[in-house]
């Protein structure tokens, strides 16, 4: 079977350094064959490339739903391009920064001409640090581009301070829960994280975070520290004034003096957390911490207890009083402080509302072991994220009357939905994904012997409910 | 699979001869004397193929390796179409690099004619006069024989999908998404510019995207297929329309043929035909009759001039042989060494050029 070519889609709001990226993927001595299909003429030559002006012509299909429109000039031009027996190794398609990137995605499920040859390998998806926190609010556009990415480069992440920088990849993240994300200053980055990714592989995509797979947890991030004799103390913020501190608990000496340019700006916009909450629990004198697998599992059999201390009354702190473990701390964060903590040494466990790059947290003298993200929990966006997991065989059949029924009736709200299923005496993954209500999914290598057969599915859209996308999955069990 | 043998070749497409390419052939178009034609390749290249002359029609040739007789350095990318007048030395190309280049048969220089970094995905040879079609994206553009242009249109709601002169008139149609925009086109008109003074042109207006166009041979009717895998019927005379629905795909043909009695559509792997002899079928149409022998995507289609019957071409590299009326199956069949990439008829209907995605061009005797 020929390989077919892999398409990348980018996309991005106005300003958001589309152009700035292909002008530099066309410039770079990279050895590779790229046709480029621009909705606008950039300031490309055409030697460096095939590059083709493409004038987005979106339509329905005859399915008679509104959501499912295709794209007329990739149809006829990505016809004509493959003809050529000089094959490119790669496809590049801009789109307007007006337009959300499901008609392109769309075309690749629905035209088959197009399914023979190129297969849509990933969404890239610019979005402009600097102005997100405004457009995330405003501008519906960019939600969906974001939600339909599956690479979303954090592009003028210089212009920001790292703790904006920190919640806007929550929010990213809460958005879009399988998306890589990735910060860049003029949109600089290594072509292979563009290009040839196969991203639209779930597994791929779980393997750098699965931690949306999860339920959600009312603490975004926890560590594992150790302390010791010495007096500790929680830092949050920079006491040197010097703004909030760079995510770097090893090297405490190590500051971002950079970052103090941020702070005033990062003031500026309102970001900063007012207050957070955090637990600190203490780990048994026996817990295994030998190795991060022995730490993760020490972590996880904490989970359930930080959740149940979560769930409690939260203690204002203010003043100098030591900081209580097994309470639910709700700390000031709104400027730089240093909190004695009263705290034997040993082993101890923090959790935290949100994480800690996104307020300077800092434990001066304790030693990091192990930490862990969790799943984001705003819930101020239209548009997110749910994660499901199966550890029993799914029904074929059953499977697809839901999906097939859920996409009837939510197949507008289902912007993104990705997955890898096991089937009842099936020893292959079946593997699939779709856009709003076009779908494409097949069987695919078998399951590992040694690992756990664990189906996955997930969904990013608008409005979703959770639970009933549980009980819809709980019905598939075969 | 062909085995035609001296008088058994009555409905049989007979080989001629075999031409091998170094390149996908993309589009041919033969010269009016249907014993050459051009073929434009992915490389930007377009050969010119000669014919030795034929010996008479009842006695079969062998198949013999032909040669390309000229190989002219065109475009410096992939050629996406070409045409040839109907009746005159004119022929053009159009390529990936966004000239459009009109060639006399008697001169290696070609005239650019128009230049833009949009591709001109469709040329079209007036079926009388000398008008050469271009469209561009959303523009169509008319040029004369001198390459002048004398005829322009921007106003169409989407990109130009397909062209087709009137038989008859002076009129020529392009459609895509939202109908089929015709044309009245006088090149003897002399005005102040392609744009001046034009009249308007007249939209036959569709909640569709047409894919393909083909007047019915007396220029009454009007078929188009469309994304959705329907085909649209106009008469134009009445303005009264129909819908012939049943693919399941996008339909990438229609064709009539010369008669005027039948209409056959291809979409997917279907391929269907109706028979307008009778009633019509109301807004309908009549019922069609499937043909049910490619098992891939097919990928050509069209009716020989003169007569009912017509060939298909698949990616199944089945090239398929049918008279029209005669039933589902097809009267002759041949493998190609690779999915079909263009079928091209001459004028008088008496040769077959067919091209595959390896770089293989044949001709066949049509032998009704």
């Amino acid at each position: 079977m020929i390989k077919r070519i892999p398409v990348t889609v980018l996309t991005g709001f106005l300003g958001a350094g589309k152009t700035t990226l292909v002008n530099r993927i066309l410039g770079e001595q990279h050895g590779r064959r790229i046709a480029v299909i621009e909705n606008e003429f950039g300031e490309v030559g055409v030697d460096q490339a095939l590059v083709i002006g493409a004038e987005e012509e979106i339509f329905e299909t005859s399915n008679g739903c509104l959501c499912c429109t295709v794209r007329g000039d990739l149809i006829r031009i990505l016809a004509q391009l493959r003809k050529r027996r000089e094959r490119f190794d790669a496809v590049l398609i801009e789109t307007t920064g007006l337009a959300d990137p499901g008609p392109v995605a769309q075309t690749f499920f629905v035209e088959e001409e197009l399914r023979e040859h190129y297969a849509l390998d990933a969404i890239v998806t610019l979005v402009d640090a600097l102005h997100l926190p405004q457009q995330l609010g405003h501008v519906p556009v960019v939600l969906e581009q974001i939600a339909f990415a599956d690479v979303i480069l954090l592009n003028k992440i210089d212009l920001v301070s790292s703790a904006i920088a920190a919640r806007l990849t929550q929010q990213l993240h809460a958005i879009n829960g399988t998306a890589r994300i990735v910060p860049t200053e003029a949109a600089q980055l290594p072509l292979e994280q563009v290009l040839d990714l196969g991203a639209f592989d779930l597994e791929r995509a779980l393997a750098r975070d699965s931690a949306f797979l999860e339920p959600p947890r009312p603490f975004e991030w926890a560590g594992i520290y150790r302390l010791g004799s010495a007096p500790a103390l929680l830092r949050i913020g920079d006491d040197d004034g010097h703004g909030h501190h760079d995510h770097d608990h090893h090297d405490q000496d190590h500051h971002d003096h950079d970052q103090a340019a941020h702070h005033e700006q990062a003031q500026g916009e309102g970001m900063p957390l007012a207050q957070v909450d955090v637990v600190l629990l203490p780990l048994p004198a026996a817990a295994d911490v030998a190795t991060p697998e022995a730490q993760g599992a020490t972590l996880e059999a904490l989970l359930e207890r930080a959740a149940a201390v979560f769930d409690s009354d939260a203690l204002n702190v203010d003043g100098e009083a030591p900081l209580q473990p097994q309470r639910r701390l709700r700390l000031p964060a709104a400027r730089s402080r240093r909190l004695p903590l009263a705290l034997a040494p040993g082993l101890w466990a923090l959790f935290c509302e949100h994480a800690p790059a996104e307020f300077g947290l800092s434990l001066p003298g304790a030693e990091l072991l192990y930490q862990r993200s969790f799943g984001s929990h705003h819930h101020d966006l239209a548009i997110g994220s749910i994660g499901l997991t199966e550890s029993r065989p799914l029904d074929a059949q059953r499977v697809n009357d839901w999906l097939s029924k859920l996409l009837q009736s939510r197949g507008q709200d289902i912007l993104r939905m990705k997955g890898v299923l096991q089937f009842k005496a099936e020893p292959r993954r079946y593997v699939f994904h779709g856009v709003h209500m076009t779908f494409d999914g097949r069987l695919e290598r078998a399951w590992p012997e040694a690992s756990a057969r664990v189906s996955r599915l997930v969904f990013i859209g608008r409005n979703l409910d959770r639970s009933e996308l549980e009980r819809g999955l709980a019905g598939c069990i075969a | 699979m062909s085995a035609a043998t001296g008088a058994s070749a009555a409905g049989r497409l007979v080989t001629l001869g075999h031409l091998e390419l170094p390149e996908y052939p993309v589009d041919a178009a033969w010269a009016p004397d249907g014993r050459s034609l051009v073929v434009g390749l992915a490389d930007g290249c377009v050969t010119l193929v000669q014919l030795p002359p034929l010996t008479s029609p009842q006695v079969l040739p062998p198949a013999q390796a032909l040669q390309a007789s000229q190989v002219l350095r065109a475009h410096s990318q992939s050629v996406l179409a070409v045409a040839w007048q109907k009746a005159g030395r004119l022929w053009a190309s159009s390529g990936q690099d966004g000239r459009v280049l009109l060639w006399d048969a008697r001169v290696q220089q070609p005239q650019v004619v128009h230049e833009e970094r949009q591709w001109s995905e469709r040329l079209a040879f007036a079926e009388r006069g000398s008008g050469l079609a271009v469209a561009t994206g959303r523009t169509l553009r008319v040029f004369d024989e001198a390459g002048t242009l004398r005829y322009q249109h921007a106003g169409s709601a989407g990109a130009i999908s397909a062209l087709a002169w009137h038989p008859r008139a002076a009129e020529l149609a392009s459609a895509g998404n939202g109908g089929v925009l015709l044309h009245r086109i006088d090149l003897k008109r002399s005005t102040g510019g392609p744009e001046a003074a034009a009249p308007p042109a007249r939209l036959l207006p569709l909640r569709a995207v047409c894919v393909c166009i083909a007047f019915h041979p007396e220029g009454r009717l009007l078929a188009a297929g469309l994304q959705e895998g329907s085909v649209q019927l106009w008469n134009l005379a009445t303005g009264s329309d129909s819908r012939l629905d049943g693919f399941g795909a996008r339909v990438l043909a229609t064709e009539w043929s010369a008669t005027g009695r039948y209409l056959a559509g291809a979409a997917g792997s279907e391929l269907a035909l109706w028979d307008f002899s009778g009633r019509t079928g109301g807004h309908a149409g009549p019922a069609a009759l499937r043909l049910p022998a490619h098992s891939e995507r097919i990928t050509a289609l069209g009716f020989r001039p003169g007569g009912n019957w017509f060939a298909s071409a698949g990616v199944d590299r089945r090239l398929l042989w049918w008279r029209a009326g005669a039933g589902d199956a097809p009267q002759d069949a041949h493998l190609l060494a690779d999915e079909c990439s263009l079928l091209r008829f001459s004028r008088d209907g008496a040769l077959l050029a067919v091209g595959d995605a390896s770089g293989g061009l044949s001709i066949f005797e049509c032998r009704p």
